[in-house]
């Protein structure tokens, strides 16, 4: 039992960085139905960048968290501008393929810069295991997931209870109207992607020390993300948060219990299936079509 | 330009296969098989992404299911003495592997098609991930990362081919799949395709299944993928899962996309290119994400449409010539049979917690026009979307011709002789005003993939009829001279008459006009009202959703009046002009009483 509960805490820790990354996919899709096909290199690059600088330049990491984090908000900003922007304005859905490029961009400039060998991160709060009960968790996954029901909670009350987020919302369900009413559209969608990004960039902070630094750290991590979003339904917040960490427990239990080999290719084949019976996901609302 | 645009893959052609003869040396000769193997998979894909509209990006994988497929059915035959001496084992294996691969197609099709555009695009990633993961683990089987080694080179008889023969080969497959490219595209099957991309609900209402739609085109699109696979396995004697990374997806939609989505030699230009480009350059072996990357980002920037999208007709505004006066005639025998009658039997809607529709009862006699009016958010439009099947009932039921009308669809409906027209139009971009009309007039004749590959695109008979009918329904509508003119550069009251010629392409019953005369001027209000007369003068029910009274009160018999969900009125144009409610809906109570 208690292996049980081991495997399940340090799988919730991963699974809060899955929820907070597949967040990032739902608050783009949710204002403007554009997607970040390469939120998981976004993660990378935000990862690298720790790496880089906490071990290479010995940058205290709180400073390094919100470095990390404004990089990559601007980095989005620009991102937004240059490869969504132009094509959301022609109605065209080949954002795809160019966020995708911006991702290949990054995983290649991050090969030439740090090397493509796996690097160890070393956590800021050290590596003694915390011991709760019948658990030992490190500070790192205590971390991890404090900072994940932070950043949701936040979120909830940003959407629900201020008028910006109202304004997010309003742009989600029209952006022609919501522009009527006076709400910059235009702010709305850069500044959620860009917010995305650098939610992105907090998970790569949070996750190198639990992984290791490297440049495919992120293909995957963004893969199960979107996963979990659409498990969950992508404009369902909480809904993410929940299949997030249950997510990541499964797949601790999965690895624990059965063979690390098959992890992915059940998580993966779970999502196909959830689409099948349910393409709104758990969470979300059933979309209505207007003719 | 044009031409050239369409003579050049075969000079390219040509030219690949003089080219052994100029060219020495096996390295140039694999390289060939290779951009022949791709273009296959990149065929296959534009038929999906450039024609249809979607997006996979799960391509490799389906192109390993052929590859895996046929290496080790032939391994598995090869040592025995009947296939050793027919060769029939690579054959078999080709045929299985392409069979492998649309099931497999068509595994994923069901559930990632109930979803559209990114949501596909990512599905199809994660799907490319579960079987990069399966070849990697199943070790017994796919050999794990080592891959399968030892395939049976590809033989004709007892003849094992060369590389220069095989090229030939795979040559000729290639030619072959841009000819089944085209008539597929040409057909009435590809028409829908394309029409589809552009509209889904448009191509509903003239009773084409769009799921249906979606998951054969994807199915056909992954037996092109396992076939190109089947033939990379026998080109190469070797296949490992890092054949069929998700990188290679990105590519086959970066050939397309480079060489021009939904142009028939897009793929052949994109293949070519991006499979040589890497061999230039190899001592950037390092930078190739770099390359790709932007090769994307330049192409979408600079290149929308593609090298090939260069050589489109442009899109100027046609300038036809004009029928003075619509064939009177021409409405004779559109009508299937005599109009149908409609009754809404306390039919209810709500959506969340408000009710658009509530307990509304009306009886529509057959061959009326019967128009349906009230202010703005009555629930005149959710009233149509009811009758046909685009939304389900809270309650209540619906009669058509005294039975219960049972639909679930918006294509169901039309296929039972209910069509309708759109309050925002709906119609399939640059496509035809012929093209329009006939996507509905061949939606009924059942003509489907396979009938695409026999029929050989254009022509036949059936065809010819189809054509000849949907002329008939153009110039019925006024647009008698516009039939080669794209849509998209119609006048905005064509663009409505056009709607109302595609619904008479599915010979309705009964014919929903979703406002119709919105935002068109007084002498298009005219001869809209003109052409409804003629549409009843044939006998069919019509429903007039409008907010322009004299056009209302001119055409109608019978006139049912909504607000707030409700019936509150109905009687002859006469009658309802004079009611109380009907007055007070409209301008508000105070003027009741003036």
């Amino acid at each position: 039992m208690s292996f049980f509960l081991q495997i399940a805490a340090s799988g919730i820790a991963t699974g809060a960085i899955y929820g907070l990354i597949a967040v990032g996919y739902s608050l783009t899709f949710t204002t403007t139905k554009v997607l970040n096909f390469a939120l998981g290199m976004w993660v990378m690059l935000g990862g690298m960048i720790t790496y880089s600088l906490v071990v290479q330049h010995h940058v205290p990491a709180l400073i390094v968290l919100p470095l990390v984090m404004a990089a990559l908000f601007l980095l989005g900003v620009v991102a937004e501008r240059f490869t969504v922007l132009p094509f959301l304005r022609a109605g065209s859905d080949v954002w795809v393929m160019t966020t995708l490029g911006v991702g290949l961009l990054m995983i290649d400039f991050a090969e030439i810069i740090w090397g493509r060998s796996p690097t160890p991160v070393p956590s800021f709060l050290g590596n003694r295991p915390v011991v709760i009960g019948p658990l030992s968790l490190l500070p790192q996954q205590i971390f991890i997931i404090a900072v994940a029901c932070v950043v949701f909670v936040a979120l909830d009350y940003f959407y629900r209870r201020t008028l910006t987020g109202k304004a997010f919302r309003a742009v989600a369900h029209s952006g022609e109207v919501s522009s009527l009413m006076g709400i910059n559209t235009r702010w709305v969608q850069r500044t959620s992607y860009a917010a995305a990004a650098a939610l992105a960039g907090l998970a790569g902070f949070m996750v190198v020390p639990l992984t290791l630094a490297e440049p495919q750290l992120g293909t995957v991590l963004g893969l199960k993300a979107f996963a979990i979003a659409i498990i969950a339904g992508l404009g369902a917040p909480r809904g993410i948060l929940i299949c997030g960490l249950v997510y990541g427990a499964l797949e601790a239990l999965i690895s624990g219990y059965l063979y690390t080999g098959v992890r992915d290719i059940l998580g993966f084949s779970l999502m196909i299936l959830a689409l099948f019976l349910k393409p709104e996901g758990i969470f979300g609302k059933p979309i209505e079509e207007r003719a | 330009m044009r031409r050239l645009g369409r003579g050049l893959p075969w000079l390219l052609l040509l030219l690949a296969s003089l080219a052994p003869l100029l060219v020495e040396g096996t390295y140039f000769r694999y390289l060939g098989i290779i951009v022949f193997i791709y273009g296959i998979v990149a065929v296959g894909l534009n038929v999906l992404a450039g024609y249809a509209g979607q997006f996979s990006l799960g391509h490799a994988a389906l192109m390993a299911m052929g590859a895996y497929s046929t290496a080790i059915l032939s391994k598995a035959l090869a040592p025995l003495p009947f296939f050793a001496a027919t060769g029939l084992h690579i054959w078999l294996g080709i045929v299985l592997g392409t069979c492998v691969a649309a099931a497999f197609g068509a595994l994923l099709a069901f559930p990632a098609l109930r979803v559209r555009g990114p949501y596909l695009a990512m599905v199809t990633i994660a799907f490319g991930w579960v079987i990069f993961k399966i070849l990697q683990e199943w070790v017994s089987v796919t050999g794990g990362d080592l891959g399968l080694a030892s395939i049976p080179k590809a033989q004709i008889g007892p003849w094992e081919l060369s590389t220069r023969e095989y090229y030939y080969v795979v040559l000729a497959f290639f030619a072959l799949s841009l000819v089944l490219q085209r008539r597929i595209v040409e057909s009435p099957f590809g028409m829908r395709l394309r029409a589809m991309k552009h509209s889904e609900i448009g191509i509903a209402s003239v009773g084409i299944n769009v799921y249906r739609l979606k998951v054969t085109v994807f199915i056909v699109s992954a037996a092109f993928a396992g076939f190109g696979g089947a033939l990379f396995a026998h080109q190469q004697n070797y296949v490992s899962p890092d054949n069929f990374q998700f990188f290679s997806s990105v590519f086959f939609l970066l050939a397309i996309l480079f060489g021009g989505a939904g142009t028939l030699s897009g793929p052949v230009i994109g293949a070519a290119v991006l499979t040589l480009l890497p061999e230039f350059l190899h001592d950037f072996d390092k930078y190739r994400l770099i390359v790709y990357g932007s090769f994307i980002l330049l192409t979408l920037y600079f290149l929308p449409n593609g090298v090939m999208g260069m050589f489109r007709r442009p899109q100027g505004r046609a300038t036809p010539k004009i029928d003075a006066e619509p064939a009177q005639d021409a409405s004779r025998d559109m009508a299937a049979s005599r109009g149908a009658s409609l009754e809404l039997r306390a039919i209810s809607r709500t959506f969340g917690g408000v009710a658009a529709v509530r307990e509304a009862s009306f009886k529509i006699e057959a061959g009326a026009v019967h128009a349906l009016i009230g202010p703005n958010g009555a629930g005149k439009t959710t009233i149509i979307n009811l009758i046909t099947g685009f939304y389900r009932a809270s309650s209540g039921e619906i009669l058509l011709d005294g039975a219960p009308l049972n639909v679930s669809s918006m294509d169901g409906a039309a296929r039972l002789g209910i069509a309708r027209t759109f309050q925002t139009i709906k119609l399939f971009g640059e496509m035809t005003v012929l093209e329009h009309v006939l996507v509905g007039v061949s939606s009924s004749s059942r003509a489907g993939f396979w009938s695409a590959l026999l029929s050989g695109g254009r022509g036949g008979p059936k065809q010819d009829g189809d054509i000849a009918t949907a002329r008939e329904l153009i110039r019925c509508v006024g647009l008698g001279g516009y039939e080669e003119v794209p849509a998209s550069t119609l006048a905005y009251g064509h663009r409505r008459l056009l709607e109302i010629a595609r619904a008479l392409a599915v010979k309705p019953r009964v014919l929903l006009l979703d406002e119709p005369a919105a935002g068109l001027v007084a002498e298009e209000i005219a001869a809209l009202g003109a052409v409804i007369r003629r549409l009843k003068n044939t006998g069919m029910t019509i429903v007039l959703v409008e907010h322009h009274m004299d056009l209302v009160i001119k055409v109608s018999d019978r006139i049912t009046v909504v607000d707030h969900g409700t019936v509150i009125a109905e009687g002859s144009p006469a009658d309802v002009q004079r009611d109380a409610r009907v007055v007070a809906a409209y301008l508000g109570p105070s003027h009741v009483a003036a």
